[in-house]
């Protein structure tokens, strides 16, 4: 028990802090636990998207009279049919559930196609045409970034700009004993789950309700909301067990275009990414790059850092404006550095969208300020462990963004601890 | 030649939302029988949050973990719980969770302390008795749930915790997050200088997560962080050509498998967070993000030449080696 | 096309039922008899999500064509438990915390059954081995490889109770 009887009581004990089984784990390991693609429901229906095979164009027409004519097709939905607000965002609603104006990556989705069966949903799908005009299109945040570049979402390219300054860099810079500057670029990455995404929707008792793979179904409700143009509490979303998230499964993928299908036609709806389509439609990892310079005093005490980030997050915002951000918040490393000057940037492209992934962009500048580190102990001949236990935040600590450090701040442990273990194994011999 | 290195990775991974509000929610409901119904927005997509609120709540209410019931991700009857990102779900639902079974407790206790002519604060719930000041009493928890309904008191409880953060400031300036977890891995590579395959033999990762609830989940976190981070390090990336992913299969996109698992030593470090549940703040991403740094660092600790593009591929290690052949221009 | 008479044992129990002959296996588990504890990952044979047993030896059931598993023994996830009791294997799984999100479980499983069946005592560089077609990305394949020897160990004392 917490409070007075300060945990003594023996129940306590026994259940924080001890590896008690997952509460789903026996319907996984025998196979009946149902994942949203292992649903069916009586008279369910089969749904795909048709996406854009070109980065950036404007998007004329959709002639899908030939695909509704197909045998076994109940309908083919595009932009028009979209009853409430079709664009959706995390954080800013810049995406379409159906493209409607411009086409900005290939696999934007275009046209939604309904059928009975998965071989009618496959004739119907290559009997689309779809008329669009291509526009000059950016694949860089460097070129986006440039004058003149085409304006993807109607203004500038860079979606969002985050500054952090303390102290006075340049003073410091110059007092140094060693600094080092370096370009790191770090690669774009797929989530990967073993799922790919699923869902399944239909009208229960006049309730939209979706069963889907998802990592936030309250944001999911709030966007099928939205686009159905009907209030939240019209709309349930059940979680389904969902197969690994990472990240990649927080944007909207099968949601809208599920509530809008089962709305419209009234009976249960399936749809299910093929792995393909999972890898070329949803969110990576930000590709950044990061110019970094860190200086430090005979010691091998830090005195300042400089840090450029530059994030590409594609199409669309997604957590791109999160991930930079916290990226720059970050962007010290655990260390005490009383001097800063760090920018990031999340910048537009027509690549695919980068959004939330395991770390949210430290992972990125991790990779920068380690590299870093080890280059200024090499300057100075200090050992790895050495330079950090020098720097790392200690309970009082003050961060880049001025935050004090108060409580749990148990970085020196971890030091120690992976050096102990490392030394322990064996690891360390012959090394240092 | 094979090459063995050492590198070192630190981080620091601030809990939740960035300088923004991300409340979390959770009813509870301590039904007649002493089982328990918790209903939470908090979606587990296998790190285990289901498992550790249902530990929290049993913590709290002293009844076993077979005796909750969790609810998950259901719009229909849990509270929005915000998203399962930022590692911020035993954090802040976990709070969340635990508010919702204080207050449902404290209907019990108010019960009891009637019965036992006691204050309620000298009371506690555990292994199906009510305690006082850490005696057992004879008064079993069924008897005052049962007294409770007789009197027409319901014993739910909700609960919400939103991390106290501010904004940043023109200058970024601010209190973005309200705790950050830690950690260190060190790596051990064995780097083959004939085709520059990188093999990681050893990893020890040590993660400062507060308090760990569910120790085998937080191991489990940590090992699956680290070889997504190896994927990251020497393995992964999407192609892209004028905007199309190029290698959208797993044939063509390279994962790490069960033969590049290295021995992985996952060290909890427990420096407990006072705003956490029970201490917790979280490690899900923490897991992955020193690890691409430690290699690289290891990398260039076995050859003497540092790598500043990920992913460390072996036609990036074997060019790099020819070129130092040529010019000989080392590390730093 | 027409169908043709699709007879197997799944999971012990006779299965006679008309079967397109281009489905694959994986479709009439799932869709046609309602196995869906069997996974699709990537429908390329790339992931081991659908891995069952053909006559005991693991296959991805995305690149069986059902005709080439007419009249074989089958063994998905759902025959695994013998009345209602968790095999060693599925209990072992379970205590040493080898399952995460549970998508690659069924057919990390099968896997596993397949190597225990043949060789009852594995070393961990063979169960990595047996395994190293079913693709995880939760859990660094740490537990999964200690949930094998577990298991190993479990089955190895109960063969020497019989």
């Amino acid at each position: 028990m917490t409070g007075q009887a300060d945990g003594k009581m023996p129940a306590v004990s026994s259940v924080i802090g001890r590896s008690c089984p997952r509460v789903d784990g026996a319907d996984k390991v025998t196979g009946s636990a149902l994942f949203a693609a292992d649903r069916r429901m009586e008279g369910m229906l089969y749904a795909r998207v048709l996406r854009s095979t070109v980065p950036h164009a404007v998007l004329r027409r959709i002639d899908a009279e030939a695909a509704r004519a197909v045998p076994g097709v109940a309908a083919v939905y595009t932009a028009a049919d979209i009853p409430g607000e079709n664009r959706v965002g995390i954080i800013v609603k810049d995406e379409p559930v159906l493209v409607d104006d411009r086409i900005r990556r290939v696999g934007d989705p275009l046209a939604l196609v309904v059928a009975g069966n998965e071989q009618a949903l496959a004739a119907a799908m290559s009997e689309i045409e779809v008329f669009y005009e291509e526009l000059p299109a950016v694949f860089s945040p460097e070129e986006a970034m440039a004058g003149g570049a085409p304006a993807i979402h109607g203004q500038g390219n860079i979606q969002s700009v985050t500054r952090i300054v303390r102290g006075d860099v340049d003073s410091a810079l110059k007092e140094a004993r060693a600094v080092i500057s370096r370009r790191y670029t770090t690669q774009m990455v797929e989530h990967a789950y073993l799922e790919p995404e699923a869902g399944l929707a239909a009208v229960v008792d006049g309730l939209v309700t979706i069963w889907v793979s998802t990592q936030n179904p309250h944001y999911d409700r709030r966007e099928v909301a939205r686009v159905l143009g009907i209030g939240q509490n019209r709309v349930r979303v059940v979680q389904s067990p969902t197969g690994g998230g990472f990240g990649g499964k927080l944007d909207i993928s099968v949601q809208c275009l599920l509530g809008l299908a089962a709305w419209k036609t009234g009976r249960p709806v399936r749809m299910v990414y093929s792995r393909e389509e999972s890898m070329a439609a949803s969110p990576k990892r930000h590709p950044c790059v990061i110019d970094y310079t860190s200086a430090c005093d005979g010691d091998g005490r830090l005195l300042a850092v400089k840090v450029k980030i530059v994030g590409d997050t594609g199409a669309y915002a997604s957590y791109g404006p999160a991930t930079l951000k916290r990226a720059a918040v970050h962007a010290t490393g655990p260390y005490e550095v009383p001097n800063v000057f760090i920018e990031s940037y999340c910048v537009y492209t027509n690549n695919p969208t980068a959004g939330a992934m395991r770390g949210f962009g430290v992972p990125q500048v991790a990779f920068a300020h380690e590299s870093q580190m080890d280059l200024l102990a090499g300057a100075l001949g200090l050992d790895p462990f050495t330079i950090r236990l020098r720097n790392c935040f200690r309970p009082g600590g003050v961060t880049a963004t001025g935050q004090r450090l108060l409580h749990s701040v148990g970085i020196k442990e971890t030091i120690d601890r992976a050096r102990a273990k490392a030394e322990e194994l064996g690891m360390l011999e012959g090394k240092r | 030649m094979k090459k063995r290195g050492i590198g070192v990775g630190c981080m620091w991974y601030g809990i939740g939302n960035t300088g923004a509000p991300n409340p979390a929610g959770a009813f509870l409901d301590f039904l007649e029988d002493g089982t328990v119904l918790v209903l939470t927005g908090c979606a587990d997509i296998g790190q285990g949050s289901s498992t550790a609120l249902a530990q929290i709540a049993a913590g709290e209410l002293g009844v076993n973990i077979e005796d909750i019931l969790v609810v998950a991700g259901d719009t229909g009857v849990s509270p929005d719980a915000g998203a399962t990102s930022a590692s911020r779900q035993t954090y802040i639902s976990g709070n969340a969770v635990l508010l919702a079974a204080r207050q449902a407790k404290e209907v019990l206790l108010q019960e009891a302390a009637g019965v036992l002519g006691a204050a309620a604060s000298e009371l506690g719930l555990g292994g199906g008795y009510v305690w006082r000041g850490g005696e057992r009493t004879p008064v079993t928890v069924k008897d005052i749930l049962a007294r409770c309904r007789q009197k027409g008191k319901l014993t739910l409880g909700s609960g919400w915790f939103n991390p106290l953060t501010t904004g940043l400031d023109e200058a970024g300036q601010g209190v973005p997050y309200a705790t950050y977890s830690y950690a260190t891995q060190v790596a051990e590579v064995e780097v083959d200088t004939e085709t520059g395959k990188v093999s990681v033999l050893r990893l020890a990762a040590a993660h400062d997560v507060g308090r760990a609830v569910n120790p085998q989940a937080v191991e489990g976190q940590i090992e699956g962080g680290c070889l997504m981070g190896i994927g990251y390090a020497l393995l992964e990336e999407v192609k892209v050509d004028r905007g199309r992913v190029g290698n959208p299969r797993y044939a063509e996109y390279i994962l790490p498998m069960s033969l590049d698992a290295p021995e992985i030593h996952a060290i909890i470090v427990e420096d407990p967070e006072p705003t956490g549940p029970y201490g917790a703040k979280g490690v899900g991403e923490p897991a992955l993000i020193p690890t691409a740094a430690a290699i690289a660092n290891a990398v260039a600790d076995a050859l003497g030449v540092r790598f500043y593009d990920l992913p460390v591929t072996p036609e990036k290690i074997l060019a790099a080696l020819t070129a130092e052949g040529d010019h000989k221009s080392p590390d730093e | 096309m027409k169908p043709f008479r699709f007879r197997a044992t799944v999971n012990g129990r006779p299965v006679d039922l008309p079967v397109d002959p281009r489905r694959r296996l994986l479709d009439v588990l799932r869709e046609d008899l309602g196995l869906t504890g069997t996974k699709e990952g990537c429908g390329e044979g790339e992931c081991g999500a659908c891995t069952v047993l053909l006559d005991g030896r693991p296959v991805n059931a995305c690149l069986v064509l059902a005709p080439e598993a007419a009249g074989c023994d089958i063994t998905t996830i759902e025959g695994v438990a013998v009345e209602g009791r968790l095999h060693p294997i599925q209990e072992a799984f379970l205590e040493a915390g080898a399952v995460q999100c549970g998508y690659c479980t069924p057919g990390m499983i099968l896997a596993a059954k397949a190597l225990l069946d043949k060789d009852p005592r594995p070393t961990d560089q063979a169960i990595k081995t047996a395994v190293s077609g079913n693709l995880c990305r939760c859990t660094g394949y740490v537990k999964i490889v200690k949930a094998v020897r577990l298991a190993a160990a479990r089955l190895a004392r109960e063969e020497g109770a019989v």
